[in-house]
């Protein structure tokens, strides 16, 4: 089968290259989806250019990609919670990396059933951005009424934030740059703050859920905004000192800025690692079904123009999530 | 099953025979919500009556998203009737919308009830004639009515369908965006 691998880490264009592989085999607990469309995130490009050896090493070749939606052709003898011909999504795990290919293997404790609503090019749009917003979220403990502060609205995970948070009740202030603000105000934020034009710590105050998309500066000054006793929840910040235990850095201390900023505030910041959750997908695929969220979608390519959807995806300027559309 | 026969017996003078094959080629059934009763792509053997909770048959277009032709309540037939009649594989998906009882036949069995008792074929000539009715009445609906008309048909064919049915299936029934759909409903409110 047809499949985009990462062959070396570095440039792009140097690193991806379209081969002809054997088909994955299953394990009696997997399902082999026939890939009609994969998604790339962020997290693709930073494999691939070698950001992340140190946490996520490897194999080369490796095909690329986490996210899919398809058709299941083949199942293992221990699943019963999926037939032949289910339409479904999925964020693969880690050791199944790989959806840019004409099948993927997947656990399906990984898998749901796609939203009947939205196409195999939108359904595979959402399962790496969608699981981040709502574990994120979730684990902020969002609520009815709580103010959620969610930094990049117009990007994959802002997005689907906005709507999820939305979904649940809360006020929603969200950050953007000009030329998003009305798609963004759209898609149901309460007050969009275009940061170019504002300051947003003038105007989202006293909030209970930070929503730090973007790390950086952006972590520490979350703390300037939270309100006593809130919770800054983070993607991309400094790690956690739990966090970093489960990567076995037992002396690991949370930089100091952030920790006396966090206790000034009697605040908590919590990083968050997303993890594959069919489960999680299935509400997903609910809200999805009653359009509480709809996926946004910038560009779905073919997938003989991949390399130049990872272009797109390196340049920053996506609105929504790039898709390809494999068969 | 009982039900059913009775049915048919306002209808048509049902024979002893007649009724015990009938039994012999069906099967009463509880089925579960979400249950998928028929799958698009593989061999249809069953036709299925519903005698309680709600169905519904769907085809998947080649993007992966559904599209309602049918729903079927109590007392209403379904099943994949271009893939019985033409032998083929399922175009359509039937799935259980709520827990529901059916009943659910052997298709081609069914079939010999016309060769063993001719009496039932004037019985499935009158059922197959509502059938073409409801069909030529949706399809000219579809053709010449516009959306907020054909909603109001819709409840007037299926009362109760909205407790049982998402937005989505009736949006994809009416061959309209969940979105008109919830427009539709807000004006209606407000007449």
């Amino acid at each position: 089968m047809k499949a985009l691998q990462i062959e070396k880490y570095g440039a792009i264009e140097d690193s991806l290259v379209f081969n002809e592989i054997s088909k994955p085999t299953i394990k009696p607990n997997d399902v082999l989806i026939e890939v009609k469309a994969a998604a790339i995130n962020p997290i693709d490009k930073s494999i691939i250019l070698g950001n992340l050896q140190s946490m996520l090493p490897i194999a080369m070749p490796s095909t690329s990609a986490y996210d899919v939606s398809g058709v299941v052709v083949e199942k293992g003898n221990a699943v019963n919670n999926f037939d032949i011909g289910d339409l479904v999504y999925a964020r693969v795990p880690q050791e199944q990396m790989g959806t840019l290919a004409e099948y993927v293997a997947v656990t399906t404790d990984a898998v749901s059933k796609k939203p009947g609503n939205i196409s195999f090019e939108e359904a595979a749009s959402l399962p790496l951005a969608g699981l981040t917003a709502m574990q994120s979220l979730e684990r902020a403990g969002i609520k009815e009424n709580d103010k959620v502060l969610i930094h990049a609205g117009s990007g994959g995970v802002g997005s689907f934030a906005i709507q999820y948070a939305k979904a649940k009740g809360a006020y929603v202030y969200t950050t953007t740059s000009t030329s998003n603000v009305a798609w963004v105000k759209a898609l149901g934020a309460d007050r969009v703050i275009d940061y170019k034009t504002e300051d947003y710590k003038k105007i989202a105050q006293d909030v209970d859920i930070v929503f730090d998309t973007l790390g950086q500066n952006y972590s520490l000054e979350a703390f300037e905004v939270v309100k006593q006793g809130g919770i800054v929840v983070s993607v991309v910040g400094p790690l956690d000192e739990d966090s970093a235990q489960m990567f076995g850095m037992a002396d690991y201390k949370l930089p100091t800025e952030l920790a006396k900023a966090s206790s000034a505030k009697n605040a908590v910041y919590k990083f968050i690692f997303m993890y594959p959750n069919g489960q999680h997908l299935e509400t997903i695929k609910t809200l999805v079904e009653d359009e509480k969220i709809k996926p946004i979608i910038d560009t779905v390519y073919p997938f003989s123009k991949s390399i130049e959807a990872f272009v797109h995806l390196a340049s920053g300027r996506a609105k929504g999530k790039i898709v390809i559309k494999v068969s | 099953m009982k039900e059913l026969i009775s049915k048919i017996k306002k209808r048509i003078h049902v024979q002893a025979e007649a009724e015990a094959f009938l039994y012999s080629i069906s099967k009463e059934k509880k089925v579960t919500k979400g249950e998928i009763l028929i799958r698009q792509g593989q061999v249809v053997k069953k036709t299925f009556f519903v005698t309680a909770g709600c169905l519904r048959s769907y085809c998947i277009d080649k993007n992966g998203k559904e599209h309602t032709l049918q729903f079927a309540i109590k007392d209403w037939w379904i099943s994949d009737y271009i893939a019985i009649h033409n032998n083929e594989l399922a175009t359509l998906t039937v799935e259980c919308l709520t827990p529901s009882t059916i009943i659910e036949f052997n298709a081609r069995e069914l079939d010999k009830i016309h060769t063993y008792f001719p009496e039932f074929e004037s019985y499935q000539r009158h059922n197959l004639e509502r059938h073409v009715v409801s069909l030529h009445k949706r399809i000219l609906n579809q053709l010449q009515l516009s959306a907020p008309e054909r909603y109001d048909l819709f409840l007037q064919q299926y009362p109760d369908i909205e407790q049982y049915t998402r937005n989505y299936h009736i949006a994809s029934y009416l061959g309209i965006t969940q979105e008109s759909l919830s427009r539709i409903r807000v004006e209606k409110s407000k007449k």
